[in-house]
């Protein structure tokens, strides 16, 4: 038996399509340039419309269920990743289908008032679950560009940098959460055993806080760092932060702290058995 | 900022000289500690009394997340009620609803410690702050609440 939705589907498709495209906004009708992908938005769109109606055209049951590995699946999670690398709302994508869900139902209920209510039941049912998809594939596809974002910029915050022979220099800058201290360690460590280093300067400027925690994370990169040989001279605490670890309670048993770079600098020079002189004094 | 209906209930940050933080996962004790400092310099604490209210709230959030899961973080501004508002101190208030703590003596040792940490945070913060008060219930939760004048 064919349903009304059925026989609607099969009469006006060319018109729901071009209808369904129409309604959508701007970007759609400008495929951009740079996009490099075969595949331009608009074939995107026909070949989700398709997939969309066959799905439709299912004879109706109860539960309609979409396998994660059906065409339709795959081409919303296309278009949702898509419009999310743009930086698009989840409400594009669903207002998408929300339009198509419109047309159609609008359409049943011209031709048939009394009777449309079963496809209109099963209409619902079927786009309940593709907004529910698109919706957990927008927010997996976000929470993997914020992964990799933040990624990113733990490598980018901690650098270790070598400033002369056999003295390495740590600036920290931001917070130091569990996350950045087991990377900052990881590196640090690294670079120490690379470069077989004597003298690390630990140089805490740009660190907002010191509070237990992170002088807890600091003393354990510490001895490590020490493990390996090198002496750590900690640089840059600033006068509120010192005055906050003494009422803490916390010490940095025999660590060299010096009050500036400039002056951590000199110390860490004069361990290697070096230091800076102007041009004149050095002259025989 | 495109969502403003999914914060409005637990608004965060700076509403009439009040911050809230809910404390549930390590990001939010660095944001509290933000707060309270910013909320501090708005009040015109010194630099290193901003610096100690800052880090008293670290600590308080802190231990927040290890020892009860997770509560809340108030910094408000206590105000004279007479002379048109006038601001006299800074109050923090950390609330959970945690295990409680069996022996607040204990707690408050120098370098007692139940967790892995250095044992100095609730001592800490009791010299951090000028007034500190602490009750708790076990099985029912614990309060604190610290004060630093202006």
């Amino acid at each position: 038996m064919t349903t009304l939705l059925q026989q609607l589907l099969r009469e006006h498709r060319a018109e729901l399509l071009a209808d369904w495209l129409k309604s959508l906004h701007a970007p759609w009708e400008h495929p951009t340039p740079q996009d490099g992908t075969h595949h331009e938005p608009n074939q995107r769109l026909h070949a989700l419309f398709e997939d969309i109606l066959t799905a439709l055209e299912r004879p109706p049951s109860d539960r309609f269920e979409l396998d994660a590995l059906d065409p339709l699946a795959k081409h919303l999670r296309q278009l949702v990743a898509d419009q999310a690398r743009r930086g698009a709302g989840s409400s594009e994508t669903i207002g998408l289908m929300l339009s198509l869900k419109r047309l159609i139902s609008k359409r049943l209920i011209e031709q048939s008032p009394s009777d449309s209510s079963g496809d209109l039941l099963w209409l619902e049912q079927v786009f309940e679950q593709l907004t529910l998809l698109a919706f957990a594939a927008f927010l997996d596809i976000r929470e993997h560009l914020i992964t990799q974002q933040s990624l990113s910029l733990l490598e980018l915050s901690t650098p270790v940098l070598r400033l002369w022979h056999r003295i390495l220099l740590l600036p920290l800058v931001g917070v130091i959460d569990t996350g950045r201290a087991r990377q900052i360690t990881e590196s640090l460590l690294e670079a120490i055993a690379r470069h077989e280093a004597r003298v690390t300067i630990l140089d805490l400027t740009g660190v907002p806080v010191l509070d237990t925690s992170v002088a807890q994370h600091l003393m354990k990169t510490i001895d490590a760092a020490r493990l390996l040989g090198t002496r750590v001279v900690m640089t840059g605490i600033s006068p509120e932060g010192a005055q906050t670890l003494t009422k803490l309670g916390i010490r940095f048993a025999d660590v060299i702290s010096r009050a500036t770079l400039r002056a951590g600098i000199a110390e860490a020079l004069l361990m290697v058995g070096q230091r800076i002189t102007s041009i004149e004094d050095g002259r025989p | 900022m495109k969502d403003r209906l999914l914060d409005e209930p637990f608004a965060s940050g700076l509403v009439d000289g009040r911050v809230r933080v809910l404390v549930g996962v390590e990001q939010d004790v660095m944001s509290a500690c933000r707060q309270a400092r910013q909320l501090a310099e708005t009040l015109r604490f010194s630099r290193t009394a901003a610096y100690h209210i800052a880090t008293a709230a670290s600590e308080l959030a802190a231990n927040l997340l290890i020892h009860a899961g997770g509560g809340l973080l108030q910094a408000s501004a206590l105000l004279n009620p007479t002379l048109d508002g006038e601001t006299l101190g800074l109050e923090l208030l950390a609330e959970d609803q945690g295990p409680g703590i069996a022996d607040l003596a204990l707690a408050l040792t120098e370098g007692y410690s139940t967790g892995h940490g250095l044992g100095c945070g609730l001592p800490g913060v009791k010299r951090l702050m000028d007034e500190f008060g602490i009750e708790s219930r076990p099985g029912v939760g614990t309060r604190i609440r610290a004060v630093k004048w202006l």
